[in-house]
């Protein structure tokens, strides 16, 4: 989902040292250095957990680091949860956990899917510990309705970063000319922000960019190779850059476009930040891509509750803008990638909302 | 009766070539909305992208010909191009062999194959079960090895599988017809190829006649994933990386090329000359429907009726007892 490897360089050495020592079987036991070891020191009677997906996607296993990372700023126990995108079993091991600390837990989960966030709410209020969500969860289920357990959500805004990026795509092909879209899962609401912020930035370019066609490609790279492909015969030269709403499906178009002769001459930008298109900005094939940033909201969800927990703040004080918020999406171009890659984004626990860009919208 | 017969005949006469009608009916409506359709260079890019599916849909149409199916493609090509890309000049591990990364992709996608017979016909486990298994088990070592990660190829020469041109054509496009005339050969001039009409005809009749039965499965699984192994090097190839998820929606166009193509799932009728088309025709509908500029929304709709339309025109049923 996005970048790992600047921002994890511990576990990516431990994983290709494994592999550089030896193949195959033992390859298996590199996984297991993924999961993060509870720390020993304990200075805090909190227990903490991180709860999303599976550790083998690279943002998950940033995500579960950045919370490893927190806990052992302050010395507490901490432990990872994934539900292997299986709702009832993440529900089940958060319950356990709830009752294993007795209510003293501080979670932070990226719900599978976004009904289960209710069922967890409810379950860590009823057990007294504290939680924040990520990504996913109802519209209607608030932060402020579950005071002072249910502690923030964070999310990321889809439609100003692709914006953003629609517009290093526009500068990169000097502003005029004809681009085609490749779009996630049409349900999916990140999907539909990242469209609409297309939409935004093509209609600020006042017909001077022309949108040929859009086709969603699932977020699938193979998909998105077919269609470049039949893009290429369409328009031909009429194609100045090609916009995807994840950098896989950008990969897809940009190797479509190599075989065709064509990789480097017309621009492609991505979303998420992936190792890949890092280096295919570096290789002037990429106008640019969007990083999220999974070690901040991976520790953030813990440190914020932690805050409350220990009076620094009083998170029922707090304004809604602190309770629902998207995290900052570092957009990387040819001008900014060396910056990006040199100095990866720092995290300051004690700077809580630092890094918000505003309260979450509501758009359906 | 007799002329109830001649009708039946005069039918299946059509049903053989009502594949290759779908697709130049197809052909010929695409290339009334866009003439660009019919050029060079758009026959060229059709091949390309025609030529992973067909070396997959070689495996399996020998499986589905069998009366088996197979559902172990993206397992066995996902495993097989991580292995390639971790052996070729890589950014995660030091190995350099270069070409000899094909040979041993695609035995280790035989051996997955192997694996698939063994157990399915050892164990008596339905073949769907079984490589829904292997396929799992091949996808889980994909990930477990690179742990989400994605591995880079920058050796070119491999790189030149896909990217390199012979003629004007791309090499896949050569690799995938070398397959196509390999699996031909198989089909008809081997014992192999005439015993597996024989077991997806009636296996109890092809058991009494002295055909190896089981033999034969186990034979036809290994030599489907040989295939499937080709397919993984040539996605490696064709995006010079490799993942876990580099695959998907690989089975689902493979088997229904393969169906659309006239090869019956019940076994015993059908060919790789057929499968063939049916790529074709799924790998030209894509395409078509981009060209034509269909709204996104409308297309997959488009889609699953111009199959059913191409499966319901080319199935023979005369054999058919109960439609399951």
């Amino acid at each position: 989902m996005a970048a790992g490897k600047s921002y994890s360089p511990d576990l990516r050495l431990n994983r290709r040292a494994m592999l550089k020592g030896a193949a195959g079987a033992t390859a298996l036991a590199a996984l297991g250095s993924t999961f993060p070891m509870p720390a020993t020191a304990q200075e805090t009677t909190w227990t903490l957990a991180n709860s999303m997906r599976s550790v083998a996607n690279p943002y998950h296993a940033t995500f579960a680091k950045g919370g490893a990372d927190f806990a052992k700023t302050i010395g507490a126990k901490y432990e990872t949860l994934v539900t292997e995108g299986n709702s009832e079993k993440g529900i089940a091991d958060i319950k356990a956990l709830l009752q294993r600390t007795g209510g003293k837990l501080i979670l932070n989960v990226d719900p599978n899917d976004s009904p289960d966030a209710r069922v967890i709410v409810e379950e860590v209020k009823k057990a007294g510990g504290f939680v924040v969500t990520q990504w996913n969860k109802p519209d209607d289920l608030h932060p402020w309705d579950f005071d002072p357990n249910y502690v923030a959500h964070m999310s990321f805004d889809g439609v100003p970063t692709a914006e953003a990026i629609a517009n290093a795509l526009f500068a990169a092909f000097g502003g005029e000319g004809g681009i085609v879209a490749l779009g996630g899962i049409l349900s999916n609401v990140p999907a539909i922000e990242r469209k609409l912020g297309l939409d935004n930035a093509i209609a600020k370019t006042n017909g001077k960019v022309k949108l040929l066609d859009f086709q969603p490609a699932d977020w699938n790279e193979q998909k998105a190779f077919d269609i470049t492909q039949a893009w290429i015969t369409r328009f031909g030269d009429e194609v100045k850059g090609v916009f995807a709403a994840n950098d896989g499906m950008g990969m897809g178009a940009l190797e479509a476009l190599r075989q065709n002769g064509l990789a480097g001459k017309v621009p492609v930008v991505g979303i998420d930040g992936i190792d890949a298109a890092v280096k295919a900005i570096e290789a002037g094939e990429f106008a640019g891509t969007v990083a999220w940033d999974p070690l901040w909201t991976g520790g953030m969800g813990l440190a914020i509750p932690y805050a409350h927990v220990t009076g620094k703040i009083d998170i029922t004080k707090e304004p809604k803008e602190h309770r629902e918020f998207y995290g900052t999406g570092i957009i990387v171009t040819k001008d900014t990638v060396a910056d990006y890659k040199n100095n990866p984004p720092k995290t300051d626990f004690a700077d809580l909302w630092g890094k918000s860009t505003g309260q979450i919208q509501y758009r359906s | 009766m007799r002329s109830v017969a001649i009708n039946g005949n005069a039918l299946a006469q059509w049903r053989k070539w009502a594949p290759l009608a779908v697709l130049l009916a197809l052909c010929i409506l695409i290339s009334l909305f866009n003439s660009n359709f019919l050029t060079l260079g758009n026959f060229i890019r059709l091949l390309n992208s025609a030529s992973i599916p067909l070396i997959l849909g070689m495996g399996a149409t020998f499986i589905i010909l069998m009366g088996s199916i197979d559902l172990s493609v993206e397992g066995i090509v996902a495993l097989t191009a991580v292995i390639a890309s971790l052996l070729v000049a890589n950014d995660i591990t030091p190995y350099t062999i270069g070409l000899l990364a094909v040979p041993i992709a695609v035995i280790t996608g035989g051996a997955m194959g192997l694996l698939n017979g063994v157990l399915h016909v050892k164990l008596r486990t339905p073949s769907f079960m079984t490589t829904l298994g292997v396929g799992f088990a091949g996808v889980g070592i994909a990930m477990a090895v690179l742990g989400g990660d994605t591995v880079r190829i920058s050796d070119q020469t491999f790189r030149f599988l896909s990217l390199g041109r012979i003629g004007g054509i791309p090499m896949a496009v050569w690799i995938a017809a070398a397959s196509v005339a390999i699996a031909y050969v198989i089909q008809e001039r081997t014992r192999l190829g005439r015993w597996l009409y024989a077991i997806g005809t009636d296996e109890m009749t092809a058991r009494h006649a002295g055909i190896p039965i089981e033999r034969t499965r186990i034979v036809i699984f290994t030599v489907a994933g040989l295939f499937y192994g080709l397919g993984g090097v040539l996605s490696a190839a064709q995006f010079g990386q490799g993942h876990a998820l580099i695959s998907q929606g690989r089975l689902f166009t493979t088997i229904t090329a393969v169906v659309v193509g006239g090869t019956a799932l019940s076994g015993g009728v059908g060919s790789v000359l057929n499968s063939v088309i049916g790529v074709l025709i799924v790998v030209v509908l894509a395409n078509g429907l981009v060209l034509m500029g269909i709204e996104p929304y409308v297309q997959q709709g488009v889609q699953g009726l111009l199959i059913i339309t191409a499966v319901a025109l080319a199935l023979d049923r005369s054999r058919l007892d109960v439609v399951k």
